[in-house]
């Protein structure tokens, strides 16, 4: 429950929001384990004849190059999970801390941060990454996503902050002559305990579209260190007539971001 | 008893929440006639919500309700349906912005409800709400109603609303807390006018309210009810005479009186000046016309005058929040106006707040950091002081057997309200700012926390300054007053002196507006 809305959320509302971290949770399982799980290392090729199907011995089918679909998948999952938990740390601490802090600066100041970060917030996020991607170097694709993700976690910020500024409780405080630290911390302690998650899970699937895109363009990870996105890349020749190379991975993509989505509350309506 | 309309009959109403617990309502039995009155006095969370919830028709989906409910001529019908009246009735809320959809004008929203109800189109809806507006007398002008309902201040929005009812020509009127949060002046007015329009239009009247002064000035039959029973039912005058049932006596006996005697108070020219205002001006006249006065410590002034009179705004240019357009302000021998935000910060570390709002504190914090706050920032105490320190004060408002890990958003309106009290005890304040401290409070609730803030007085040495529209509460609390209209200050004085002889007619309204009828003038009992 966020600190704003203090209506208890609508039943369904939670029942989403406990689908989409328990998926969060099997996930991450599925990521410890991924050595285990997996029936043959990362990158390892000709374990079967080439781009066959689906079958019991394999699963998901095998490659181009003769490699288990089904082991791939989990370790491309376990990299782009890696990837984008670093890149949503990013994210959180630079959008995150840097608008709660904006929202007290003196007046002047806060707004011009929250204006300049509002233009970044607009550009697609897929740009910025791009952009950072081209001025940096791509082995920097993580930091590179999550500064592109920042904008929009410092504008949320930015906004409930603010919003606790002016509200009538941090005036009454203010007149008592409790000092703006104070509240500053007081925000700062609530923001985090009740919107961390919320905003962790939302960063994570953003973070996740924006580092698989850039993958499958060419500009993110690089191989041997195959994700979810360069798999689905390398499979795309074959893609007319030998689904499940390409499939299996976008699937196990998919249902990453809609559960980081769900965990997050499918809260679109509460943008600024 | 053949010729008066049945407006409406309840029968053995029940309303439950799930999960066991004593009922809301619990076999509540009700008829009203057509131009006939009943005023429904309780508590909160006495049940009276649960009336209203479920004769409005928005009760909630996991309400269990039993009972028949029978409007007008139609036949008895279970009270869980939702109810089509063949009468019409219409609705009055509390004058609040939550009544209303945040980002359309006023005006526009009531017309709608209007429409809607007549089933006519907006044009003549419009027309019948204007036409309602002029009868009513000393209503706002229509156009002063289009504004978005943040903006309105609550006297006019209750206008509005008063004449969206009267629009609807309606057979039956449910007010719900209609009139709360108003200052009493207003409220005798708006009730005055609810009566006269009652008379000329003939409908019944349900009114809910925790407040003593609806069920003393409307007359009619009253109805108190106590943990979802009905304690009593009869007569206004017979009820106030004290002829009646121990809780309602104890409920009528706790009316605050005005008291003509000499206050035996403190003297109010004790101590050195904690504040003194020279020529502060609220609106920039440019003439030298301003206020000036002084509060020497542990004197205590109140403020008197009805909303948006400038009392406020006093307030606010004294404690340097505001800057007044002209005038300086001397605080404990420092001089606000030339000092640093951050010097005038640590200078109001002495100055405390309880007022009627009640988003005045975090509703993110617990209970006891809440009271904890204005120790921990200002004094660096040990845990254990500071928690002795909570506790005693606690203890002295009556919330001390409450969870102190409890949110402050979870605790109702009374709890906050004394909740302010105990954040205030702790911070040992030179001046204590105690603004509206009984807005919204049932009649019960009020008397506790009158008692709580006399309580607080004769143990701190803090000087007030009460801010009220109520002259039983600024005679609790204070012993000078000044009185204001428009943003002027019309009179100043002893409040005894004042309330012997008013002088100006605006103070005489505000002191009658405190005096209710039909009730024996005794001082108050302390």
């Amino acid at each position: 429950m966020s600190a704003i809305d203090t209506a208890p959320a609508p039943v369904l509302r939670s029942f989403l929001r406990l689908v989409g971290w328990s998926g969060l949770g099997l996930i991450a399982v599925a990521v410890t384990l991924s050595d285990f799980l997996a029936p043959a290392p990362a990158g390892a090729s000709g374990l079967g004849p080439l781009l066959a199907a689906p079958s019991t011995l394999h699963p998901f089918g095998t490659d181009l190059l003769g490699r288990d679909v089904l082991s791939e998948t989990l370790h491309g999952l376990s990299v782009t999970v890696g990837r984008a938990l670093l890149a949503s740390a990013v994210a959180i601490a630079v959008g995150g801390l840097f608008g709660a802090v904006a929202a007290r600066l003196p007046r002047a100041a806060g707004a011009t941060l929250r204006a300049a970060m509002g233009v970044f917030a607009a550009i697609p996020a897929l740009l910025l990454a791009l952009l950072a991607i081209g001025l940096t170097a791509r082995l920097y694709a993580p930091l590179a996503a999550g500064l592109a993700a920042a904008p929009l976690a410092f504008v949320r910020t930015h906004d409930r902050v603010a919003a606790q500024r002016r509200s009538a409780h941090a005036e009454y405080a203010r007149a008592m002559g409790i000092a703006a630290a104070t509240l500053l911390r007081r925000d700062l302690i609530y923001e985090f305990r009740d919107t961390f998650a919320t905003v962790a899970a939302r960063a994570l699937a953003a973070v996740t579209i924006i580092l698989s895109t850039v993958s499958f363009l060419g500009f993110g990870a690089t191989p041997p260190a195959r994700d979810l996105g360069l798999m689905i890349a390398a499979a795309k020749t074959s893609y007319l007539y030998a689904w499940w190379a390409a499939a299996f991975p976008a699937l196990a993509l998919v249902v990453l971001i809609l559960c980081a989505r769900l965990a997050a509350g499918l809260e679109e309506g509460e943008r600024p | 008893m053949s010729d008066v309309r049945r407006i409406l009959e309840i029968a053995e109403l029940t309303v439950a929440k799930p999960g066991g617990g004593a009922p809301e309502l619990d076999r509540f039995s009700l008829t009203l006639d057509a131009g006939e009155s009943v005023v429904v006095l309780g508590e909160t969370g006495s049940g009276k919500e649960a009336l209203v919830r479920v004769l409005g028709g928005f009760a909630d989906r996991t309400d269990q309700i039993a009972g028949t409910i029978r409007f007008g001529d139609g036949e008895a019908r279970p009270a869980a349906k939702r109810p089509r009246a063949p009468i019409r009735i219409a609705y009055l809320p509390k004058p609040s912005p939550r009544s209303f959809v945040p980002h359309v004008g006023v005006l526009g929203q009531l017309t709608r409800v209007v429409a809607r109800k007549l089933g006519s189109p907006l044009a003549s809806a419009g027309e019948e709400l204007r036409l309602a507006l002029e009868r009513l007398e000393g209503a706002p002008a229509p156009a002063l109603l289009n504004v978005k309902p943040r903006l309105l201040d609550p006297v006019c929005m209750a206008w509005g609303l008063l004449a969206c009812a009267c629009a609807q020509t309606p057979d039956l009127v449910l007010a719900d807390h209609a009139l709360a949060d108003l200052g009493p002046k207003a409220v005798r007015t708006l009730l005055a006018v609810l009566a006269a329009e009652q008379k000329r239009l003939g409908f019944a009247l349900l009114y809910a309210t925790g407040g003593l002064q609806p069920a003393a000035r409307l007359g009619g039959r009253v109805v108190v009810i106590r943990r979802g029973r009905i304690v009593e039912e009869g007569d206004a005058a017979r009820l106030a005479s004290g002829h009646a049932h121990g809780y309602t006596q104890t409920l009528y006996k706790a009316i605050p009186r005005l008291s003509l005697a000499e206050s035996k108070g403190r003297a109010a020219a004790r101590g050195q000046p904690l504040l003194q205002v020279f020529g502060l001006d609220l609106v920039a006249t440019g003439r030298r016309e301003g206020i000036t006065f002084e509060l020497r410590r542990g004197a205590s002034l109140a403020l008197v005058g009805e909303e948006g009179s400038g009392r406020r705004e006093l307030v606010r240019a004294v404690l340097g929040l505001a800057r007044a357009p002209a005038g300086r302000v001397v605080f404990d021998a420092v001089d606000l106006n030339i000092l640093s935000q951050a010097m005038a910060s640590r200078l109001r570390r002495r100055v405390a707040f309880i007022t009627g709002a009640d988003d005045a504190l975090d509703p993110r914090m617990t209970l006891w950091d809440t009271v904890d706050e204005p120790l921990r920032a200002h004094l660096k105490l040990p845990r254990d002081l500071v928690a002795g320190y909570r506790e005693a004060a606690l203890k002295r408002v009556g919330l001390a057997s409450h969870d102190g890990r409890r949110t402050v958003a979870s605790l109702g309106a009374f709890d906050k309200r004394r909740l302010q009290v105990a954040r205030a005890i702790v911070a040992a304040p030179l001046l204590a700012v105690v603004d509206e401290p009984l807005r919204g409070l049932d009649a019960f609730a009020q008397t506790i926390m009158r008692e709580v803030l006399t309580d607080f007085r004769a143990q701190q040495d803090s000087a007030f300054l009460v801010v009220t529209s109520d002259f039983t509460v600024a005679q609790a609390l204070a012993d000078e007053a000044m009185v204001f209209k428009d943003k002027k200050l019309v009179e100043r004085g002893l409040i005894v002196d004042i309330l012997r002889s008013p002088k100006d007619p605006h103070t005489s309204g505000l002191i009658e507006a405190v005096t209710l009828p039909g009730l024996s003038q005794n001082p108050p009992p302390v």
